[in-house]
């Protein structure tokens, strides 16, 4: 394909024109550049909600928030989400191996490791579906509403909620809780402060939950789609398509790289939203 | 006739002999891609159709929004004027009050402004001007036979035609089009209830605008990845014409920031459709208090200029490539400068994105973060100065064609300064307090990337007309179209600085309650009236236009202008594939103008034995 | 592309998990062990606990970028025509976060105001008092404690 030029003296550079200068087609070059695009609309939605958590008095603690897990467990923190992650992490390793599969031209391979990719990302979305469920179920947290606050200040509380916190119970400023809903009324606890106010229990800010969804929704979105071009892919690859094609398994290298990129904008939704 | 077919069969010898063999033909038995009209005319993946196709849908755009600011302007300067005779046009909102006389809606005149904010910025000097231009030049320029991915380029049109459907539909719903201003600000943007424009209207709005967002995403990545991956032999990135450059930079900018605005429409989506508070906090309607807080409106503002500001240098920037190759053509010098141009559009697309607050000094950025933003909004003056004054230097003896788009490149640089220097003044928060929000604003930014670009656009327009439809456009014509352009344009814009200067705001409806914006009327009247003679000068660029295309004197050998970039080796009548066999080996940079006693040397045409190559 | 040998590229991967799982582990391990769910009563200051993480991320986030996305194996130019640009985040964040503190210290100096000065708040919620800065007259006697006038009309400072 690339013919050397006669007229060339000088030893021929990668930018001489007629090459690929980053020695990549044209194909991959534009994922890479599609994910910096896409890692920019990301770093909006984070940054937005790291300008927001600055402007806000109180903050939910997100081990208190993400502390269920799957068959009534609950005071269990952050564990379901480690394990979302680690879901994430083996599902990349998997499309590591189906790239390395399509190098070797092993079509049985690159099959088996993007089948394995495939379940994963399916997993984590389950694993999502559950989490998001639970939220707004169990704990009552949507998009309008934000139950899980934290105390500004020391005091004991003047009531119960049946659940955790009983009459009488002391807490210091610092400590999280939330407010529960009996039937379809919230019941916001009364309590004492040291100075002798009698206070009732507030409501976080809304922004916590909104964003939650909406940037966690955002990333299981990109997980979705994701699936879904590796399905895709997946069917062209038992047809055989890439076998004949000039670049082979490129398509497949492709969508390793977006997929990789999904599980990197999980890193940061993880640090933001789990672990900060 | 048959001396034109003749001429379009002869191969350039230089390109027969020298010229890089692909194995065009091998791979393309016959043409796959323009089979029928459908595949030629429509769904066309030919990069000079789609450029084409950019173009004119572009120029529809720029009339519909050039016709709705001459109704704003008409308002602003005779409010008391019976506008009935607009009533077929805009019905409803045009409301008849005692005998028959018709008055602007206000809601709408707000729409007017909105729209034609958005219509002129992004639909007509972002994709009808980088859209039309990076296409058709990008591939004849670098020597190349199409777009890296011709499939998406054609999905680019189609998502902006998508966008522009939904923006077109949005102005018919009954509550009206968006009205909130282009920049769409919550809290007027984020509630549906703050104005009958927020409503439907805006819905549409942002679904044409993340479509739009799509649009420049899917072109962006073709232009960046065309230009590294497809130059021809012998292309190197110091030997490529400045345009190539500009549209470069351009899709880099657009990669970058338009993602920004998408995430912060998304939010406002949200904000207005599922009831959540990201931009909203301490709102009363009706002395009600809304249960929405915890937001914060200068939020949206932030992520919107982030884009905003890049933006304006997406409008500018393929506006001064063609300034610079134009210039440099038809003044028969090298551009002078070429490497500090380059540098100066690489340091302008850095600097963009690090300044976008000083929009925003008077609607409650923290002043103390404005002080860098105003440092570094002054050190753009740094390069742009640079650009101009290697436009004086390259006219500065050179031996000059006026003909329309030299006039044109001569007039946006004119524009240019004059619209930059008003920039050095608002760029400084202290003299922003006296002048934020005002015509002055107003003419600052029209005169310097409104005008500007607009001037960039013609040039280019009527430089490459040939190659766009085979034909000339006409040479008197067209220069009447300049004199009338740039006299109307600051016969428009240098009033709007004086009552910029006298605190007249904009976006007001009428100003004939405010005893100290009275003295103006005859100004705002001398504005509207240069307004629509401007207005009216543009039809005869559109009639030159569309006459060109079918009666223009034919283009009848393949170098017009004595030229020397790659797209003047393609045939007269352009084919797909660009060069008919082999494809041309670049041997030197594009501005070997007057070089040893010769007038032009093109680009594909070998070093002579012991000449210097001028590039370096 | 220059390719490391199949059995190497296989430990690249497997290697690969052990360090992102290890790392994220640390990450939760720092988490919990710094708000006291670890060791009873033992707790870390937010800003080393903070840094800590952070710094884990970006090492998760270069280990993805260089060894699973392969971008080691790139030329340099890819890399740093990708990798430059983020650059740019440095900045908006600096700026977004500073507004963000901003809007912190407006809401609390808003909080300051007197309660026979302030409209009415949203029932059942925390925090944010609805009225402009108290400095202004104007505007104190624009608004009594229950005052139907929207918001918009008592800006201080609005004097046209």
């Amino acid at each position: 394909m690339m013919t050397t030029d006669q007229t060339q003296q000088t030893p021929v550079s990668n930018w001489e024109g007629g090459r690929e200068p980053f020695k990549a087609s044209y194909g991959k070059l534009m994922m890479w550049y599609f994910l910096l695009s896409d890692a920019f609309t990301f770093a909006g939605f984070l940054i937005s909600y790291g300008a927001l958590r600055f402007s806000s008095p109180t903050w939910p603690v997100p081990d208190f928030v993400f502390s269920s897990l799957p068959g009534g467990i609950h005071h269990k923190p952050l564990i379901f989400v480690t394990f979302m992650t680690f879901v994430l992490i083996v599902s990349s390793v998997t499309m590591v191996r189906a790239v390395q599969e399509g190098h070797r031209y092993n079509k049985k391979g690159v099959a088996l490791w993007m089948t394995l990719t495939i379940v994963g990302g399916l997993i984590f979305l389950a694993c999502q579906a559950w989490e998001w469920s639970t939220l707004m179920g169990k704990e009552h947290m949507t998009i309008h509403v934000n139950p899980f606050g934290t105390h500004i200040e020391s005091g004991t509380y003047l009531d119960g909620d049946g659940h955790d916190v009983q009459k009488g119970d002391q807490f210091t400023a610092g400590k999280s809780y939330l407010i529960h809903k009996h039937g379809d009324e919230w019941a916001p606890l009364r309590y004492q402060t040291e100075s002798g106010e009698i206070k009732q229990q507030q409501f976080g800010p809304k922004a916590f939950g909104a964003l939650f969804f909406f940037i966690t929704g955002f990333h299981g979105f990109h997980v979705f789609s994701g699936v879904v071009f590796l399905s895709i892919i997946l069917v062209n690859v038992l047809s055989g398509i890439y076998a004949n094609r000039k670049n082979h398994y490129e398509m497949v290298e492709k969508i390793g790289l977006y997929w990789h990129f999904v599980d990197l904008v999980w890193v940061f939704v993880f640090l933001v939203f789990y672990l900060l | 006739m048959s001396v034109v077919q003749q001429k379009n069969k002869e191969t350039d010898p230089l390109i027969r002999d020298l010229g890089h063999d692909d194995h065009f033909h091998a791979h393309h038995h016959g043409d796959k891609y323009q089979t029928n009209f459908l595949t030629t005319y429509i769904f066309s993946q030919d990069h000079k159709m789609i450029a084409r196709q950019y173009l004119i849908t572009g120029i529809v755009w720029a009339i519909v929004g050039a016709l709705m600011s001459l109704v704003f302007r008409i308002q602003l300067a005779y409010p008391d004027a019976d506008v009935s005779w607009l009533k077929p046009f805009l019905g409803k909102w045009i409301t008849l009050g005692t005998g028959g006389v018709g008055r602007l809606d206000p809601e709408f005149y707000y729409a007017l402004v909105t729209m034609h904010g958005t219509i002129l910025v992004f639909f007509v000097l972002t994709a009808g001007l980088s859209g039309t231009f990076s296409n058709l030049l990008i591939p004849m320029q670098i020597g190349a036979r199409d777009m890296a991915s011709p499939f998406l380029n054609m999905l680019s049109y189609w998502f902006f035609f998508l966008s522009s459907l939904v923006m077109m539909y949005s102005l018919f719903v009954s509550t009206g089009p968006f009205s909130g201003g282009w920049t769409a600000y919550p809290p007027l943007s984020a509630l549906p209830q703050a104005s009958s424009g927020s409503g439907a209207g805006l819905t549409l709005w942002l679904v044409s605008l993340v479509l739009f967002v799509v649009s420049i995403l899917l072109g962006g990545l073709n232009y960046i990845t065309t230009v590294l991956n497809l130059r021809t032999q012998g292309m190197t990135m110091w030997r490529l014409p400045l345009t190539v450059w500009a549209f470069l930079v351009t899709a880099i900018i657009a990669l970058l920031s338009f993602p920004v605005l998408a995430s912060g429409f998304f939010l406002l989506i949200f904000d207005r459709s599922l009831g959540t508070s990201f931009y909203l906090s301490d709102i009363f309607i009706n002395g009600q208090a809304l249960d929405r807080i915890g937001g914060s409106p200068i939020l949206f503002q932030h992520l919107f200029w982030f884009l905003g500001h890049p933006e304006v240098y997406i409008i500018i920037l393929p506006a001064m490539g063609i300034v610079s190759e134009v210039m440099s053509v038809h003044a028969r010098k090298p551009i002078f400068g070429y490497r500090a141009m380059v540098y100066s559009m690489l340091s302008i697309g850095f600097l963009s994105f690090i300044v976008w607050a000083h929009h925003m000094f008077m609607s409650g950025v923290n002043p103390f973060l404005s002080n860098f933003f105003v440092i570094f909004t002054l050190i753009i003056a740094v390069p742009s100065a640079v650009k101009v004054f290697n436009w004086l230097t390259t006219l500065y003896g050179g031996n000059l064609r006026l003909n329309t788009q030299m006039l044109f490149c001569i007039g946006f640089v004119s524009m240019f300064i004059s619209g930059g220097l008003t920039g050095i003044f608002l760029g400084n928060s202290t003299i922003d307090i006296q002048q934020h929000d005002t015509y002055f604003v107003v003419a600052h930014f029209h005169v310097v990337m409104g005008v500007a670009a607009f001037f960039g656009m013609f040039a280019g327009v009527y430089n490459w007309f040939p190659k766009l439809f085979g034909r000339f456009m006409n040479d008197s014509l067209g220069k009447i179209h300049f004199w009338l352009t740039i006299i109307g344009a600051y016969a428009v814009f240098g009033p709007m600085h004086y009552i910029g200067l006298g605190g007249v705001p904009r976006r007001y409806y009428r100003f004939d309650n405010f005893d100290a914006f009275r003295d103006f009327d005859d100004l705002n009247q001398f504005i509207t009236i240069a307004a629509i003679v401007t207005f009216f000068a543009q039809l005869l660029f559109v009639v030159n236009f569309f006459w060109s295309i079918w009666k223009g004197r034919k283009l009848t050998e393949k170098n017009p202008y004595g030229s020397n970039s790659l797209e003047w080796t393609t045939p007269v009548k352009t084919i797909h594939g660009n060069w008919p066999d082999k494809l041309p080996v670049v041997q030197r940079w594009a501005y070997d103008y007057g070089k040893d006693g010769k007038e032009f040397i093109q680009q594909h045409k070998p070093m002579a034995e012991g000449e210097e190559d001028s590039s370096h | 592309m220059a390719h490391i040998n199949y059995e190497a590229a296989k430990r690249v991967a497997y290697r690969g998990f052990v360090i992102l799982g290890v790392v994220t582990i640390v990450e939760v391990f720092i988490a919990l062990l710094g708000k006291g769910y670890i060791v009873e009563g033992f707790h870390l200051s937010r800003p080393v606990m903070y840094l800590a993480m952070i710094c884990l991320s970006l090492y998760k986030a270069y280990y993805i970028i260089f060894e699973f996305m392969h971008m080691r194996y790139e030329l340099p130019g890819l890399v740093r025509s990708v990798l430059l640009p983020t650059i740019l985040l440095i900045w908006v964040i600096i700026a977004f976060f500073y507004e963000g503190d901003t809007w912190f210290h407006w809401r609390k100096s808003v909080q300051e105001i007197p309660a026979e000065m302030q409209l009415a708040r949203p029932a059942g919620n925390a925090g944010l008092i609805p009225v402009q800065s108290a400095d202004s007259t104007e505007a104190q006697e624009a608004v009594p404690a229950d005052s139907s006038r929207p918001a918009g009309q008592v800006q201080p400072g609005h004097t046209h």
